[in-house]
This record gives structure tokens, sequence and C-alpha cells, in this order.
């Protein structure tokens, strides 16, 4: 009886410890999703912070962006592309170049995405490389 | 037994320790004039900031304050260090005798007006964070002999130069008194708790 409050938390604290993984999501997307991670902590989280928080109005929020929401393929092209110029995030205009990273492959962008849009506030569920390399040819990235 | 007693011994002897801090070292060179120690000063200097405001040794009188190097377009370690900043910018807001101190290593590039923008976007305001820019030269020679920052430009890097992630702890006479990693988190725990040791040594 006195290890069953311990199994509990055992129990809660696993489950607790996936995001993304509410409804027991395949390996292949903890793959995508864990080796994300590592490429978000590399290439993105210096400006976008690890909280996704971004800094200020300098670097814009991932945590929680309607400019995410409704501009899918743009975002998987400027993960690799990068860019220039203005763009609203959240009603607020942010105007910092964003350098492009030519050599991350669709795979490894797919993870990126992957890790951003199940992360925070997002439940976007895998983002497939077929599908970023679908999204890639069209923008000019591949 | 004797493990708990030793254990007891050491953790007597931390707590000791805390009980009466030393005070925080003193950077650089020293050398004994007529009986008295001087030691290693921030050179005279002279910049403009974000404001078009000259900023120098003056600005920074019964002041203590915490600078560094870093410029606009760098996407390596300066997001971060002006993230870590931005936390001492905060965890200082209560603090009148705090000031803060940007030297831009890009002067070329980084004009008034553009620092003005990038503090603007962070959100901080000239009157406790100064962005400055100057003399190429005079600034890349403060951070190497008076700050003990590195600073330079060097084509072959991603960004064009080298610079150190470093924040400098500046006390009320113009001496080092601690250096940190801006770019690490607990370096600049670290940095805010000496902040308060070292406002101590005013009271």
């Amino acid at each position: 009886m006195s290890k069953l409050p311990f199994l509990l938390f055992v129990l809660v604290a696993t489950a607790g410890c996936n995001p993304g993984n509410k409804s027991g999501q395949s390996v292949k997307f903890q793959q995508y999703f864990v080796e994300g991670e590592q490429l978000y902590i590399s290439h993105c989280s210096n400006c976008h912070q690890k909280s996704g928080k971004g800094l200020g109005l300098l670097y814009p929020p991932l945590d929680q962006s309607d400019f995410m929401g409704q501009h899918f393929a743009e975002v998987v092209c400027l993960i690799k592309n990068g860019k220039n110029g203005e763009i609203a995030v959240n009603g607020k205009t942010y105007n910092q170049p964003m350098p492009g990273i030519p050599t991350l492959t669709n795979l490894e962008i797919a993870e990126i995405a992957t890790y951003i849009y199940n992360s925070w506030t997002h439940e976007r569920g895998i983002i497939d490389v077929k599908e970023t390399t679908k999204i890639l040819q069209e923008c000019g990235g591949d | 037994m004797k493990k708990l007693v030793l254990f007891m011994a050491w953790a007597g002897a931390i707590a000791g320790c805390a009980h009466q801090e030393k005070p925080l070292p003193i950077f650089g060179q020293r050398e004994v004039v007529n009986g008295d120690t001087v030691y290693h000063k921030i050179a005279r200097f002279q910049f403009v900031d974000q404001d078009s405001a000259m900023v120098t040794n003056d600005t920074f009188k019964g002041q203590i304050y915490v600078s560094d190097f870093f410029f606009t377009t760098c996407r390596t370690i300066c997001p971060i260090m002006k993230t870590q900043m931005l936390r001492v910018y905060k965890a200082t807001a209560g603090m009148p005798d705090v000031k803060l101190l940007s030297h831009t290593i890009d002067p070329e590039y980084d004009t008034v007006a553009l620092l003005h923008d990038f503090a603007k976007k962070l959100g901080v305001t000239s009157d406790r964070w100064h962005f400055v820019t100057g003399a190429k030269d005079s600034i890349y020679k403060i951070a190497q002999t008076s700050y003990f920052a590195t600073a330079m430009e060097d084509k072959s890097e991603p960004d064009g130069f080298i610079h150190s992630g470093a924040f400098l702890l500046i006390d009320k006479d113009q001496r080092i008194r601690g250096k940190y990693d801006g770019t690490k988190e607990e370096d600049v725990d670290r940095l805010l708790a000496d902040i308060k040791r070292l406002q101590k040594e005013y009271e």
C-alpha cells in the first residue's frame, strides 16, 4: 500500500514530462521532437529563447504566435531561408533580419518544425519530412 | 559517528564563512604610492549614447555599473547577452545607484539612431542603460586595456568580430570588482548577488 503513492507519482511525472504526447504519440513523433529540440537549442534559441518567448520587440515570440498559426508554409521556408523586412506577430511589428540556415536538410527542418509546433501552446502533431520537402520545393529553398 | 562529526564541522565552517563575507576582489594591477595602494581604474572615456547624450566616466560618478561589449547585428552570443543584461536591468530597477553600459564594437554600422531603435525595441531607457558608440579605436582600446575584455575586428569570423561575452562589474571608484559570463544564467545570478554585496560596501 505504501508503494501506491510513489507509483502514482512516477506515473504522473512521466506523463507530465512528455509535451505533445497526450494521446500516446508514435515513436517517430518522439524522435522528430527530441531531435528538433536539440536543433532548436543550437540554431534558434539564441534569439527566440528556450522558452520561446523571444526578446522585446527585437525577436518575435514562438510560444504564442498568430503568425505561426496562419503562415505554416512560410515558417517552414524561413527556417531554411531566413527572413528580411517587417513581420507582424500578435499585433506587434518586428524588423530584425533573421539569417537562414541553408545547410539544414529537409528532415532537420521537419524536426525543428515538429518541435516548435508541438511546444508551448502548439499542438499540431508531427510534421513529416515529406511535407517539408514539398513546401521547401515551392518556396525555392530546395 | 565520526563521519557525522566531520560533516558538522564542515557545515559549520561553511556557515561561518557565509556569515562574515569577504569583500569582492579588485581586479588588475596595483601599486603602492606613498604608502597608499593605487588600484587599476577605468581610463577616461567619452562616448555618445542612444539619445545622443555624452557619456563619460562622470556619468557614473557615485554609481555602480555593469559594462559589456556587443553589436546589434551579432547573431551568436549577443542575443543571449542582451537577454541576460535585460535580467540585470529588471533586477536593478529599484536601485538608483546601479546603471548599465553597453558598448557597440561595430560603430560604423551601429549609429546613434540604430542604437536608439535597438534600445527602444528592447524596452529600456537611457537613464539606466546606456548604449554607446564612438571612435572604433577608443572602444577597442578601452575594452582591452580598461575592462580586460576582448573586442576586435576579424574578417574571418562569421560576423566579422571577435568579442567576449563578459559582463564587468565596476564600483563607484571605477574599479573592476567582478567578471561574469554574460551568456550563462548562473553567472549572471552571481553578478546580481555581487551587486548587492558591493552596495553594502558603500553603506
